[in-house]
């Protein structure tokens, strides 16, 4: 079988790479698919903690299920706010939306 | 190695190839066809952990709503798809840092617990049992029904706002909105 | 256990959730029944609402003696909940009064709803004891924020503002979800009072035990606006509309540190010593950084943003503290805050609706223009000052006698300083006010009766908490209890 720790690394990976993409991308939707991916990575997390730790209760997979409701939710509310903010200006681009300064 | 490894392998490396055209592929359409293939990826993980209703909901909810709905969102912005320049900020080389300096620490972390390495004990209960299990914890006042009620609360004021914000402003929007 | 041998006397404790989830409904169902001229009084339906929620929750929600977790684990229905639930009510009742005829705002079913259900999460968020419920009610709280802050469509600051505030937010609560997962996975339970005693007797190494820490309260600090996570503030702050600013730098801000308490004294208890380090460093980097930008400010909501930054590092100082007098001054620091920060905020508003103006230097013969506003404006900086009499001067000693009490003295010190330098630029509001003039001095500003009450509320809250501290105190140990 496989060790669980083979899947906590892969989800850190995951992770990290959805980090850098939040932190680097330039375009909102690009962030927001990064923190997607880092959502993914969490529920990797869970559901490996839930199979190898504890598969008696059914914790782990309950909360994989909230964290698909928020995911949806945010995605939904991202998107919305981005096509709102794409009418008035026409770009998406997270650092040409500079506004607002120190 | 067992097949099962070479399983978890393919399917581990096909997910993160595919996060990592994500946060790199210049053409943004792609980058949501490659978020595509890394959810798929994941939920084969997650059939490999023998949660196959997850693995369902993480097809039909993650690929068939919310991929969706990024590829939508995606094309009705698709001015921005013209102007190229750089998909990444100034700072991207920061950003780099900080995500490899993260992941040094959660592999150095994650490697200070020692019953990481060992392997499951088979699942006592079938597929069924489980889902009913599941089911059931969502609705029992002594377990999961208030954080499913309050999903349901959460996901009844996202989509009022997000049909507002989405919306184009009316007339007498436009006339307040000076302020 | 199903539904028919279900004990209703649970569903108390949730009474003030569940009329919030129905004055929201209420609110949508007006907004469709109403014709527009009738729409303005929205804001005094919800402001109502709450009001209402806030005096029924008084009598038929108060916790009993056991103080014990209900519906399965899910909530703990404790004095240091209820106080915190009944904070929030006041701040979303104030927050609707303020609303009143703001422009974009003021006629919209949908922002009175929203501004429910954030209320709702953030008294979810007081009370949540397990890992599950506690991540659904932040996501609850932040998500109609995101677009509360975003809401006036036609502005482009504000649109700014909602956009710039999910994409953090969602990133910070995403890392702080990711430490929730590792905390469940090696403890393998979700609830927060379990939570240590598995983790101890799983033997997990002390450094998984700290590194999960570290990602919880970067998600929470983010809440705070605590350095280094304070970045999206000053920008969300000023871009969105500002009464709902009021709401993010209050109420949102008690509701982290209410989620803060809980779990830091609650989870890591192994790890005392490394995470107050942590907090310890966050909160004088905090104080300090705050301060010394907001000396820099031209502009009112953007001087508030980074006083905000500021008050959260003294109310860190409490935290710190670990004790039963710390956790009661954090509770009596935000108390203060809130009223104070809503009260000046209040004034924002009303100014900024006659005036058309954020700018500080605008603000010269206000006290000609408005004498009221004038005053109401004078209590609330003077309070955010720490000057005594005021609300936000005891707040500060007891936070400064807390750290003290726990041998912090050096702490302590910090904090007496960071008041020293925030005083300036709290005073240089005032010289505005009070002795400059300009053109405009014969201009008269409209005070409408809401909005006037709501101050006048908050006015009376600063004076009262001030003045007669001592059952206030006495109110916020006997909470605090519950956390130890």
């Amino acid at each position: 079988m496989i060790p669980l720790s083979w899947y906590l690394i892969l989800a850190a990976a995951i992770f990290c790479i959805g980090v850098y993409g939040v932190l680097a991308r330039r375009n909102a939707v690009a962030i927001l698919m990064s923190i997607e991916l880092m959502l993914n990575a969490v529920n990797i997390n869970l559901v490996a903690f839930w199979r190898y730790m504890s598969p008696g209760v059914i914790s782990g997979q309950a909360f994989a299920v909230m964290v698909f409701a928020v995911a949806a939710s945010e995605a939904a509310v991202g998107l919305a706010l981005i096509i709102s903010i794409y009418r008035r200006r026409f770009t998406v681009a997270a650092e040409e939306i500079d506004m607002l300064k120190w | 190695m067992t097949l099962v490894q070479i399983l978890f392998l393919l399917f581990g490396l096909v997910t993160l190839l595919a996060s990592l055209m994500v946060v790199t592929s210049p053409k943004l359409v792609h980058a949501a066809f490659w978020l595509i293939l890394a959810l798929a990826g994941v939920a084969a993980l997650f059939i490999l952990l023998e949660a196959t209703f997850l693995a369902v909901v993480q097809v039909v909810v993650y690929i068939g709503a919310i991929a969706i709905l990024i590829i939508f969102a995606v094309m009705l912005t698709r001015r921005v798809m013209h102007d190229t320049g750089p998909q990444v900020n100034r700072s991207w080389w920061v950003a780099l840092l900080v995500s490899l300096v993260l992941f040094g620490g959660l592999v150095l972390m994650l490697a200070q617990v020692p019953a990481l390495a060992g392997t499951p004990a088979p699942l006592m209960v079938d597929q069924e049992t489980l889902l009913e299990d599941l089911g059931r914890a969502l609705v029992d006042a002594d377990r999961y029904v208030l954080p499913f009620e309050l999903a349901s609360v959460l996901l009844m004021a996202s989509m009022i706002g997000a049909i507002f914000v989405a919306r184009p402003p009316s007339g007498s929007e436009e006339r307040s909105g000076e302020r | 256990m199903s539904i028919i041998d279900y004990d209703p006397s649970m569903l108390m404790a949730i009474l003030p959730e569940l009329l919030l989830l129905g004055l929201a409904m209420v609110v949508l169902a007006a907004d469709v029944i109403w014709r527009p001229s009738q729409r303005r009084f929205l804001a005094w339906l919800t402001a109502g609402g709450m009001t209402a929620i806030l005096v029924l929750a008084l009598i038929f929600s108060r916790p009993d003696a056991s103080q014990g977790l209900i519906l399965g684990g899910m909530l703990r229905h404790d004095w240091m909940a209820f106080a915190f639930k009944l904070l929030f009510l006041f701040a979303g009742a104030v927050t609707a009064l303020i609303s009143l005829d703001f422009p974009g705002v003021g006629e919209r079913g949908e922002y009175f709803a929203l501004l429910a259900v954030a209320t709702l999460g953030m008294s979810l968020m007081a009370s949540a004891a397990d890992l599950i419920m506690l991540y659904l009610a932040i996501e609850t709280t932040s998500i109609p924020l995101y677009i509360l802050a975003g809401f006036i469509k036609v502005d482009d600051k504000s649109t700014e503002s909602g956009i710039k505030y999910f994409l953090f937010g969602a990133m910070a609560s995403t890392v702080m979800l990711y430490g929730f997962s590792l905390i469940f996975g090696f403890a393998g339970e979700t609830n927060l009072y379990a939570l240590a005693g598995k983790l101890a007797a799983g033997q997990v190494s002390p450094w998984v035990i700290i590194g999960a820490a570290v990602l919880v309260l970067v998600g929470l600090a983010f809440k705070i606006s605590a350095v280094p996570f304070h970045f999206w503030a000053p920008d969300v702050y000023e871009g969105a509309p500002t009464p709902i600013t009021a709401f993010v730098s209050t109420a949102s801000k008690a509701a982290g540190f209410a989620v803060l308490l809980r779990v830091m004294l609650a989870v890591f208890p192994q790890v005392e010593a490394e995470w107050t380090a942590i907090v310890a460093a966050m909160a004088v980097a905090t104080m300090t950084l705050g301060n010394l930008i907001a000396l820099a400010q031209k502009n009112i909501k953007r001087l508030l943003a980074y006083s905000s930054i500021a008050h959260a590092g003294y109310a860190m100082i409490g935290l710190v503290a670990i004790s039963q007098l710390g956790s009661a001054s954090v509770l009596f620091y935000l108390i203060a805050y809130v009223v104070t920060n809503l009260a000046a905020f209040g004034v924002v508003v009303l100014f900024a609706r006659a005036a058309g103006s954020d700018e500080i230097a605008d603000y010269a013969g206000l006290s000609r223009r408005s004498p009221g506003l004038a005053l109401a404006l004078m209590v609330a900086i003077l309070s955010l000052a720490g000057m005594p009499p005021l609300a936000g001067f005891v707040a500060k000693v007891y936070v400064f006698a807390a750290a003290v009490q726990t041998g912090l003295v050096w702490l302590a010190f910090v904090g007496v300083l960071n008041s020293i330098i925030g005083l300036y630029y709290y005073l240089v509001v005032l010289k505005v006010v009070y002795l400059y003039r300009s053109e405009d001095e014969d201009k008269p500003i409209a005070v409408p009766r809401g909005a006037a009450l709501g101050l006048a509320v908050c006015l009376a809250a600063i004076l009262i908490i001030g003045v007669l501290s001592g059952p206030w105190l006495d109110w916020s140990l006997g909470a605090s209890a519950a956390l130890f």
